[in-house]
């Protein structure tokens, strides 16, 4: 299949890449599914492939006793695998796996890096991404450290919302509950006081965002940091 | 195995019914996965709904609504005698 003009891809990242570097990878990309619960990257296992989302979300994820925990989130802004890449450190200690299942333009390690190395725009372009990542998961830490459980859901709910076309999430409890760390009671709680303000409505499996305002007022100061440095260093906004 | 739903009371009139519930072998389960479930609120999660966690109880049901047990929060302390 031909690869798609640049003017068409969704991936927000590969829409800031420069027209040349664009082009230098275009060949290589090829458009796959992302499966739910496919695990994109392994921990500990070498990258092969990196992967841009068109749609659907990648959680990175930290494993213990108690299960998992979400510690980064990665959709169409984003390129799911090029932190490893970037450093060459060749492979990272936790698991990349799909959360809400999509689309994503996928390209081997190899070409990828041989375009870094021909390009400084290209590599700037993606030190800066790596550094909306970092500010991301130090903004996760801050929100798990600092903020309560509704807090903590309406900024979880606005970061998929960034990344999702319409207003439906769908997720099970259980499942919201190991993303945020919490007991699945607390998700259930925290769910019940935001739909009583009207911020969304929530059903078995699906919430459904109705109020991007209040909940961006409820998340205060635990939203908003990664997605205006995204802005900034990104799309030069 | 049976499915019980933990409804969370967390104050006069304040209910968050469960809607996913969870499938355990039975009463001895039950009351073991609502003391774990409370004492990770207790210890790990702050919410603007509830200023004392140890108001709470767990109301648990199984899939006919019949009451299996009440498990209040404070039950995860150590018993001080009377």
């Amino acid at each position: 299949m031909a690869h798609p003009p640049q003017s068409v891809v969704r991936n927000r990242l590969l829409k800031a890449f420069p027209p040349e570097d664009f082009a230098r990878i275009a060949p290589h990309l090829q458009s796959t599914d992302l499966p739910m619960q496919e695990p994109l990257i392994r921990s500990g296992v070498a990258v092969e492939h990196l992967y841009f989302p068109e749609d659907g979300i990648c959680s990175i994820t930290a494993s213990g006793s108690d299960g998992r925990v979400e510690v980064g989130m990665i959709g169409r802004e984003g390129v799911v695998g090029v932190v490893p890449v970037l450093t060459g450190g060749g492979q990272v200690p936790h698991d990349h796996f799909v959360q809400v299942p999509g689309l994503a333009h996928r390209i081997g390690t190899g070409p990828l890096c041989a375009a870094i190395e021909e390009s400084d725009p290209l590599r700037r372009l993606l030190l800066r991404y790596l550094q909306v990542e970092v500010v991301q998961v130090r903004q996760t830490a801050f929100a798990n450290a600092s903020f309560t459980i509704e807090a903590r859901l309406a900024r979880w709910l606005l970061m998929c919302h960034d990344r999702l076309d319409g207003d439906d999430v769908l997720i099970k409890h259980e499942f919201l509950g190991m993303m945020l760390g919490v007991q699945r009671s607390g998700v259930t709680l925290a769910l019940q006081n935001l739909e009583g303000a009207g911020r969304i409505r929530s059903r078995r499996g699906c919430i459904t965002v109705l109020d991007r305002t209040l909940l961006e007022a409820l998340a205060e100061g635990s939203y908003g940091v990664p997605e205006a440095e995204y802005a900034r260093l990104i799309e030069g906004v | 195995m049976p499915r019980y739903f933990f409804h969370l009371h967390y104050g006069p009139g304040k209910r968050a019914p469960d809607p996913e519930g969870e499938i355990l072998p039975g009463p001895e389960a039950v009351r073991a996965h609502a003391l774990a479930a409370a004492r990770g609120l207790v210890a790990q999660t702050r919410s603007d709904a509830v200023r004392d966690w140890f108001v709470c109880a767990f109301e648990v049901v199984d899939e006919a609504g019949t009451p299996v047990l009440t498990v209040p929060f404070g039950d995860i302390l150590p018993d001080q005698g009377d």
